[in-house]
């Protein structure tokens, strides 16, 4: 009895697994599917979990990942002409997922591959026609503005997604942007061409601003150093009068006895005058030196 | 089917057949044990199977478990933390890990000239030619219409596993060309010279905005911690050297500047110094000479009576004591007596017979 019911409940569930396997289904969190009965698609399932499904040959069940898949197709450098006739190299990354899951596995049956050349072959004019609606100073600018990157990015997402939705192709661009400008390999040469000569202009300017420059700071700071040296002079002067306004009060004193004064002023002068390393030259007629002469008792000292 | 009467027998009349069929029995006891190894085997293959369900979340992880594909909760509570944890095994349950607290790095050199990390580190890249081949190397165009070369690393983490693991397909690659967007744009924005010397920070703060702005954009769910950006200037060589020759002259151009600010300061220090002196000597020049006349004055009032009691002997001591103090301090006193024939004598003087010293700085020489 026992071995009996073992052999029941084995049986039943390999029964149980096969017809699972057979009638049912996952969607994982990151796959849409779509379930096609007799080759045409009836259901698609966008959310994850378990369905079920008719067996084969009636019901088969078609998966795709619906995250964004990042295509590496565009790595290599396309020319176009911009609108001033430059030529212009540019490569592109974009995001796409699918959308539509049943559209898609009618679009493409034979899935990724498919989608890459189409989406290649459309981005490929898109951005032809892009570029050339713009001259190379909307890529690259120094003006304040800056360069219309962004917006020449936003155009070719723009026309890619306009085409996709005009053919239906169950797919959606999520995002775009370059991966790569450049020139033409001959363009370079030139390019470095220019560079070189740019750069001789501005060797010789920095040589003649620098010398300039310095020229100027230099003058500048002996006129700000002889304005603050006149100011001092002209302090020094001020506080001389100063002084000469304060002496004045006192010379009240001389006027008691100008001829004392006068004389009192000419033997300082003529102390102040007669320091060290001086000749003096005298006669017999200047005191004290009268004394020699045998004049004793006089002496003139106004000779 | 005798198996299904046997144990029914045995029950019934288990003791008139035991000695009849003893290889019977033997055969029943033989079955009876492989069907318990049989239940033993399979008793084992469930709590294998239970088993394998556990797993190990680590520190630098989380686990989200998959039931029949779908998550298990919702958003932040899907997420298992580090740890033990169990699941049913596949195909009813699936562990999907995802890398969250390791700095994750992508390095762009879209705008690099075709090079290897070794043959850099050894210094045997090859020597560029006259002109940049795109299919291999890598330039960025500059605002100015300059050609350069620019690479850089970006370190980022995840901060949304989720949206990361589930949300694209291989999610580094989003990162890796918002990164190569980023320094196309940027150069794009900035002319050569601000990007090789003078802004330098202002460029690699362009590239990591520029880059962060799109991965929240495109919602990748990561942040970026930090971003390398190394610059230089084209290879060939008569640019290279341009380049060099504008440096050089530009350092030029700043040492003459400096040197002249610092003359600046220089000139302006002594111009103050100067000034302050000038007008200190005339303060103490003031205060002297108002000093001097009120002594002056002071003594005027004193000697005065004196003088006026006897004015010629006063003049008289007065001149003979200076001409005493002057004569002391005299280097050289000459006395011209007169002639006695009372004519005028010639006197006949050198001046200057102390040649002045030799300064130093010819003595030294």
């Amino acid at each position: 009895m026992k071995r009996n019911s073992l052999i029941v409940i084995v049986g039943a569930l390999l029964v149980i697994i096969f017809a699972f396997w057979l009638c049912a289904f996952q969607v994982r969190t990151t796959e849409v599917a779509v379930v096609t009965t007799f080759g045409k698609v009836t259901r698609t399932k966008d959310k994850p979990g378990l369905f079920g499904k008719l067996p084969p040959p009636f019901e088969r069940v078609y998966k795709f990942d619906k995250r964004i898949q990042s295509s590496e197709f565009e790595n290599k450098f396309r020319e176009d002409l911009t609108a001033d006739s430059n030529p212009l190299l540019t490569s592109v990354y974009i995001g796409w997922s699918i959308t539509e899951p049943g559209v898609f596995l009618q679009k493409f049956p034979a899935g990724i591959p498919a989608v890459e050349q189409q989406l290649a072959t459309l981005l490929s004019s898109s951005k032809s026609a892009v570029v050339g609606k713009h001259p190379l100073s909307d890529f690259v600018s120094a003006n304040a503005g800056g360069s219309k990157f962004s917006a020449i990015e936003d155009e070719i997402l723009a026309s890619v997604r306009a085409q996709l939705k005009q053919n239906n192709y169950g797919i959606e661009v999520e995002f775009l942007g370059f991966k790569k400008i450049g020139l033409p390999e001959d363009t370079t040469q030139k390019v470095f061409d220019r560079m070189t000569s740019e750069r001789q202009v501005l060797i010789s300017r920095a040589q003649n601003e620098g010398e300039a420059q310095a020229r100027i700071i230099r003058s500048d700071a002996d006129l700000r150093a002889s304005k603050v040296l006149s100011a001092a002079q002209g302090e020094a002067l001020r506080i001389q009068g100063q002084g000469e306004a304060e002496a004045s009060k006192y010379l009240g004193a001389f006027q008691q006895n100008p001829e004392l004064a006068s004389f009192l002023f000419r033997l300082d002068a003529l102390r102040d005058s007669l320091k060290e390393n001086t000749t003096l030259i005298f006669d017999q007629q200047t005191g004290p030196f009268t004394l020699f002469k045998g004049d004793l008792m006089t002496n003139s000292p106004s000779k | 089917m005798n198996d299904h009467s046997h144990p029914h027998d045995d029950h019934e009349h288990p003791h008139p057949e035991m000695p009849v069929d003893a290889g019977s029995q033997a055969l029943s006891e033989a079955l009876r044990s492989s069907f318990a190894i049989v239940r033993f085997v399979m008793f084992l293959l469930i709590v294998v199977f239970l088993a394998s369900g556990f797993f190990q979340v680590k520190p630098n992880e989380r686990a989200m478990i998959l039931r029949f594909g779908k998550p298990r909760g919702e958003g932040e509570k899907a997420l298992l933390g580090p740890g033990l944890h169990w699941s049913f095994p596949y195909p009813i349950d699936e562990v999907e890990r995802i890398s969250v607290t390791g700095v994750q790095k992508v390095e762009s050199t879209v705008g690099w000239y075709a090079t290897t990390k070794e043959m850099e580190l050894a210094g045997t890249e090859p020597p560029a030619g006259p002109t940049l081949n795109p299919a291999l190397d890598g330039y960025t165009l500059t605002a100015d219409a300059n050609i350069i070369h620019v690479r850089a690393t970006l370190s980022y983490h995840v901060v949304d596993p989720v949206r990361f693991q589930f949300g694209f397909v291989a999610a580094s690659n989003v990162v890796q060309n918002a990164l190569n967007n980023a320094i196309v744009f940027a150069s794009a924005n900035f002319k050569v010279d601000d990007i090789l010397t003078k802004d330098k920070v202002g460029f690699k703060n362009a590239i990591e905005k520029r880059t962060t702005e799109l991965l929240e954009r495109d919602n990748v769910g990561v942040a970026v911690d930090q971003c390398d950006v190394t610059t230089t200037w084209p290879r060939q060589q008569n640019v290279k050297n341009a380049f060099i020759a504008v440096f050089n002259a530009q350092i030029l151009r700043d040492q003459a500047l400096q040197q002249a600010s610092s003359y600046t300061n220089q000139i302006l220090t002594a111009a103050e110094a100067t000034s302050n002196s000038i007008v200190n000597l005339a303060e103490s020049r003031r205060v002297q000479y108002v000093n001097d006349i009120s002594s002056r004055a002071t003594n005027f009032l004193t000697i005065l009576p004196w003088y006026k009691t006897n004015a010629n002997l006063f003049v008289q001591q007065r001149f003979n004591e200076t001409m005493g103090s002057v004569l002391t301090n005299l280097q050289e006193k000459i006395y011209v007596p007169d002639r006695l024939d009372g004519k005028s004598r010639e006197l006949r003087l050198l001046l200057n017979r102390e040649p002045p010293k030799p300064s130093t700085a010819n003595t030294n020489q």
